[in-house]
């Protein structure tokens, strides 16, 4: 793992970053940390993973780097900028309009169709989507003949397709995953992660995804391990394999 | 379970206090107008029994026949001053006095009347040693100096408010207006208060003179017209005042008085004073329980809209609860012991809400008595009254509306499914078709019932009918309104391309049951309002209407208070327009009178001759002659009634028409057969609404008063409006207590009446729609609760709490303008049957449009502001645990 210092390295390379990034909750004798002075970069238009047990801070670091919760101490670069230290606003804009999300779960606006919850973050901005983008996206996860449904006429997989292709649809510099495939079948969960490989090959996103399966970890080009806070291993051009080895290792 | 409820209630306060408020509200408002009337009623009791300090037995005249209700003043005639000396003579009498009360209107130092809404009268006040009524209590000293009983005629004592009011000195000189005399200038003597308590009158104002000086003043001395202090034996009285020897009972007086006048062949009524206080006391209270129900309707409309608030809330609450009641079926509650659980929860609510709204109430009255006072209306105080009938049935009023908006979500909740545990959406709505024929079916027997009560029944009934099928109304059109939930989101957004307005729509839709509800709330205020300002426009109208298009006026004598005035006026203006410019114009005099036909009380109207100058009332076969000489005119009702005499001395009733003769009984005359002079359509034009129009010819004979209602005044010609106006001003500044306005100005202020009681009743309706806003604002923030997950989604892709903000106003929005609406409609109905019901009277229908759009403009507002806090509360949700909760 390279700990290179921001000014050896040019920002353009980075799409995201984290700087001694600390995330502490409780204090005395209660004090966890969440996130113990973390470094880590994450490139442009590659496939990351972070994975890590249980309380091992993922899901704080990914929150932390995707502007939804703000750390204790330390800094996270977005780009060129630095987030951590910016207005509640101004972070808001920096999620509508850089960065894109799949959760879990419960993904979509139950209200809106489809067609109107992919293209609901470019609403809320005021802009229309550009067609070509969106007809590449929605045949990219295959949804042409569901957009006119509402969230509870669709099937799991579908719903977290749907969740995919907001994610790209408005080109964000990066996409954060949190456990995408968590509540899907193999089969649902395989097409998922599939579309999120095929959105970096082919339309050059970058994508951080924090999973706990092994199998969804090896689609990526490299994974990150968390324990405790701290960045213990890192890994590229994972397999199946090389991932549970890696975490056997480490849980030993 | 009742453990778990009771956590449950105070786990969310916020919640609790809201839906508490809407129950407070109501149950306030109408423990407030018990107190208010209650403690009214012992003012006036205390009043009244003051009056008839000190005096066992009253002597008067026998009413001639029981006047109709609207009546201010009684047809019993006065009675001669020769009946003092009569009663005195009886054996068992000490003391007998006459008393009258007649109008005075005192001016302060400003020349400015001293005068509230009540009424200002003039009295005698007897010399210390004689006086046996002990109603008026002088004070020893006002202001340092010597206070003591009017001597002379030229002397007068006030009472303490108005002597406090006019910032009167003793020796101070103060001015009176009366009815029948010209205004006069006295010196204050002394002051004194009504039956020894600081506010004992009630706001009335009154003025003491000695006697004889009163009888003149005050009208009571056709003997000796002119006379500075009435003769004795020239006078009348009111009544007789009598006390007796030591010893004897008021009844044992009364009946001995009694019995000596009848074998003396004298027919007078004998009562004793407790009688006369009682008659009274009943007939205030009669009043008091018009003005009590008056404001229990609006108290009620509250309640019932607060029920409207209960019931949503209880169903969101059940709805969001969904999977705990599952987990309690699954772990083996019954179906009884859920509904128990909830209504229990409702009878925490409702005892709670009802024992504040009581103390509410109570807070409530002196801003009820100041909103009150501030439209005009203003009410003696006196120690609160707060009786047990007002706490039972403020407090059975408030659990109960509770417990039954209760109902129907507590059974819901017991249907829940042990499998709803395992479920993670809450219950599908089912689909309402039930519900919605059940809706159908009771706004179609509401209207049925309107109909019958508006066209079919008469009085009590008639209202009652009208108030309870509107309330079936407003709950099948509540009922229904779910079906145009949808529709009405949609439209409302439309104009909004933004995602926030969309999105507003689409929630407002998502539930169409739980906003169409939220909305009824609304609704009902709305309409109601609606209604009102249709009745009033179309009375105010009409109004304008037979004033612009159906009078000729070029000024219009009305009184300052309620009291007609001294038919001087009307004859004084005619001569000084004979003095000043060679003609006497037209003055034509209106005068309200109680007669007698057929047996049956009911009202006239006295015109002068040439009232067709000035009041376009068609008359068929107009034989003036007839008229001039005491006739009288008929409607068309009236024709061919068999009410009619074919002679004046004829017994045989034959059916009215021209020439016939019609018994009427006047109060001072008796019956008389009075030739009939022709007939009328209808008197709109001056606002009358009965049938019979009588000559002012023989008026002193037929009637014990002979005061003018108002006086229209059209001067002579050639005669610029300028110099008439003088003419006419000075003549109504000398007689004090009418004013003298030009038509414009009389419509104006006739007008400027009604706008004033339209506000009253908005002002207490608005009671309703503050009901409905809490609603609003609870149920948003029981939705915003449940979507919290959503919420955390639409802030973590992006959306600003700026946005998120006004999302949930434009829903708030989008509630209360559907409700508005929806009330319009139904207060433009109900408007349109109440003044086609009203017709005859008539009425004709006016719709005030820009009013209408004014209040939904004026909703939509007051919904942006319900909207307020809960948007506060959605934007101030942390997003990543609003994401990551259930």
């Amino acid at each position: 793992m390279s700990l290179s210092s921001p000014a050896e390295v040019s920002t353009a390379t980075y799409a995201a970053r984290a700087e001694k990034a600390s995330k502490i909750y409780g204090s005395g004798d209660a004090e966890v940390r969440a996130l113990d002075e973390v470094d880590v970069e994450f490139e442009r238009h590659r496939y990351s993973a972070i994975m890590g047990p249980s309380g091992s801070g993922k899901s704080t670091l990914l929150h932390c780097l995707a502007g939804l919760d703000r750390l204790t101490a330390g800094k996270i670069y977005l780009g060129d900028t630095e987030i951590s230290s910016l207005s509640e606003k101004r972070l808001t804009l920096i999620r509508r309009d850089q960065i894109g999300f799949v959760f879990q779960a419960y993904n979509l606006i139950p209200t809106l169709t489809a067609k109107e919850n992919i293209v609901l973050p470019l609403a809320l901005a005021g802009n229309k989507p550009d067609q070509a983008t969106f007809d590449r996206v929605v045949d990219t996860v295959g949804l042409r003949d569901r957009l006119g449904h509402k969230p509870n006429e669709l099937s799991g997989g579908q719903q977290q397709r749907v969740a995919v292709a907001r994610a790209l649809v408005s080109q964000p510099e990066i996409i954060f995953a949190d456990e995408p495939t968590g509540n899907l079948d193999s089969r649902a969960g395989s097409e998922i992660l599939g579309f999120m490989r095929r959105a970096v090959d082919e339309l050059g996103q970058t994508i951080v995804m924090v999973t706990h399966d092994p199998s969804a970890a090896s689609y990526a080009d490299r994974v990150v391990f968390l324990a405790d806070g701290k960045i213990t291993e890192e890994l590229l051009n994972p397999t199946t394999d090389s991932v549970i080895d890696t975490m056997k290792r480490l849980g030993a | 379970m009742i453990h778990l409820t009771i956590r449950n209630l105070f786990a969310r306060k916020f919640r609790l206090f809201l839906t508490s408020l809407a129950v407070v509200l109501g149950v306030g408002f109408m423990a407030g107008t018990f107190v208010l009337t209650d403690t009214l009623g012992s003012v006036f009791e205390t009043l009244f029994s003051d009056t008839t300090k000190g005096v066992d037995a009253i002597v008067r005249a026998p009413e001639p026949f029981k006047s109709s209700s609207q009546r201010i003043t009684s047809t019993r005639p006065p009675v001669p001053d020769s009946l003092v000396s009569q009663v005195q003579a009886v054996d068992s009498v000490r003391g007998a006095e006459g008393n009258m009360l007649g109008y005075a209107l005192v001016q302060n130092k400003e020349g400015k009347a001293i005068q509230t809404r009540a009424p200002t009268f003039g009295t005698s006040w007897y010399r210390e040693k004689k006086s046996i009524n002990k109603s008026l209590v002088r004070i020893p000293e006002w202001k340092g100096q010597v206070s003591r009983q009017p001597n002379t005629a030229t002397e007068v004592a006030l009472d303490r408010a108005t002597a406090t009011e006019g910032n009167f000195r003793i020796g101070e000189s103060v001015s009176i207006s009366f009815l029948s005399v010209p205004p006069q200038t006295f010196t204050l003597v002394g002051v004194f208060e009504f039956g020894g308590s600081e506010n004992g009158l009630a706001g009335a104002t009154l003025a003491a003179f000695t006697p004889e000086r009163a009888q003149v003043l005050l009208n009571r001395c056709p003997g000796a017209v002119g006379a500075t202090e009435c003769p004795v034996g020239a006078g009348q009285w009111d009544q007789i005042e009598v006390v007796g020897k030591a010893g004897s009972s008021e009844v044992a007086i009364r009946d001995s008085v009694r019995r000596e006048l009848r074998s003396q062949g004298l027919n007078y009524e004998v009562i004793t004073g407790q009688q006369l206080a009682d008659e009274q006391v009943a007939s205030v209270k009669k009043n008091l329980s018009f003005f009590n129900t008056f404001l229990l309707i609006f108290a009620l409309v509250a309640l019932f809209v607060g029920a409207f608030i209960i019931y949503n809330t209880f169903s969101i609450t059940v709805a969001q609860r969904t999977r705990e009641l599952g987990l309690m079926r699954a772990l083996g509650a019954s179906g009884g012991q859920v509904i128990g659980a909830v209504t229990f929860e409702a009878l925490v609510i409702g005892v709670f809400s009802s024992v504040l709204g009581l103390l509410l109430g109570i807070g409530l009255v002196k801003p009820l008595e100041g909103l009150l006072s501030a439209f005009g209306l203003n009410l003696p105080s006196g120690p609160m009254q707060i009786l047990p009938r007002t706490i039972i049935v403020a407090l059975v009023a408030g659990v109960l509306v509770t417990l039954v908006s209760a109902i129907a979500p507590a059974r819901r909740a017991a249907r829940v499914a042990p499998i709803a545990a395992l479920r993670d959406q809450s219950l599908p709505p089912s689909s309402g078709r039930r519900r919605y024929f059940w809706g159908a079916l009771a706004t179609l027997v509401g209207l049925g019932v309107m109909a019958y009560g508006l066209f079919g029944s008469q009085g009590t009934n008639a209202a009652l009918l009208v108030g309870v099928s509107a309330a079936v109304i407003f709950l099948g059109v509540a009922m229904l309104s779910p079906l145009l939930a949808r529709p009405a989101a949609r439209i409302l957004m439309a104009p909004s391309r933004k995602i926030t307005g969309k999105l507003a729509a689409q929630n407002a839709a998502r539930n169409p049951r739980r906003t169409a509800s939220t909305a009824s709330a609304l609704m009902i205020g709305l309409a109601l309002v609606t209604l009102i300002a249709i009745f009033g426009e179309s009375a105010k109208q009409t109004f304008a209407t037979a004033i612009d298009e159906q009078t000729k006026a070029d000024f219009v004598i009305s009184p300052k208070g309620f009291l007609p005035f001294s038919p001087e006026i009307a004859s004084s203006i005619r001569s000084e327009f004979r003095t000043e410019f060679g003609s006497p114009g037209t003055v034509v005099q209106y005068r309200d009178a109680a007669i007698a036909v057929d047996g049956s009380a009911t009202s006239a109207f006295g015109l002068s001759n040439d009232f067709q100058k000035t009041s376009n009332v068609e008359v068929k076969n107009f034989d003036r002659a007839k008229f001039a000489q005491g006739g009288i005119l008929i409607s068309n009702a009236v024709v061919g009634t068999n009410r009619c005499r074919a002679a004046a001395e004829s017994k045989i009733p034959v059916p009215c028409r021209l020439g016939s003769f019609l018994p009427v009984r006047f109060p001072a005359s008796g019956v008389e057969a009075i030739p009939v002079a022709g007939v009328f359509n209808d008197a709109k034009a001056i606002g009358y609404q009965g049938d019979y129009l009588i000559s002012l010819a023989n008026w002193s004979q037929r009637f014990t008063d002979a005061f003018d209602q108002f006086v229209i005044v059209l001067h002579p010609d050639g005669v610029s409006t300028a110099a008439a106006a003088k003419v006419v001003n000075r003549v109504a500044r000398e007689f004090g207590g009418v004013k003298a306005q030009n038509k414009a100005d009389f419509k104006d202020s006739q007008l400027a009446q009604f706008d004033q009681i339209l506000g009253l009743m908005y002002v207490l309706l608005l009671f309703s729609v503050v009901i409905a806003l809490i609603g609003i604002i609870n149920a948003l923030a029981l939705s915003i609760y449940e979507r919290t997950r959503e919420i955390g989604l639409l802030r973590a892709v992006g959306m600003t709490r700026r946005q998120l903000r006004t999302v949930v106003r434009n829903e708030a929005v989008i509630v209360s303008v559907f409700g508005s609406l929806l009330g319009l409609v139904i207060g433009i109905g109900f408007g349109a049957a109440i003044v086609t019901a009203l017709r005859d009277q008539g009425i004709s229908f006016s719709l005030p449009l820009l009013q209408l759009v004014i209040f939904v403009v004026l909703a939509a507002i007051a919904g942006v502001g319900a909207g307020v806090l809960p948007a506060r509360r959605a934007a101030r949700l942390d997003v990543l645990k609003a994401i990551s909760s259930q």
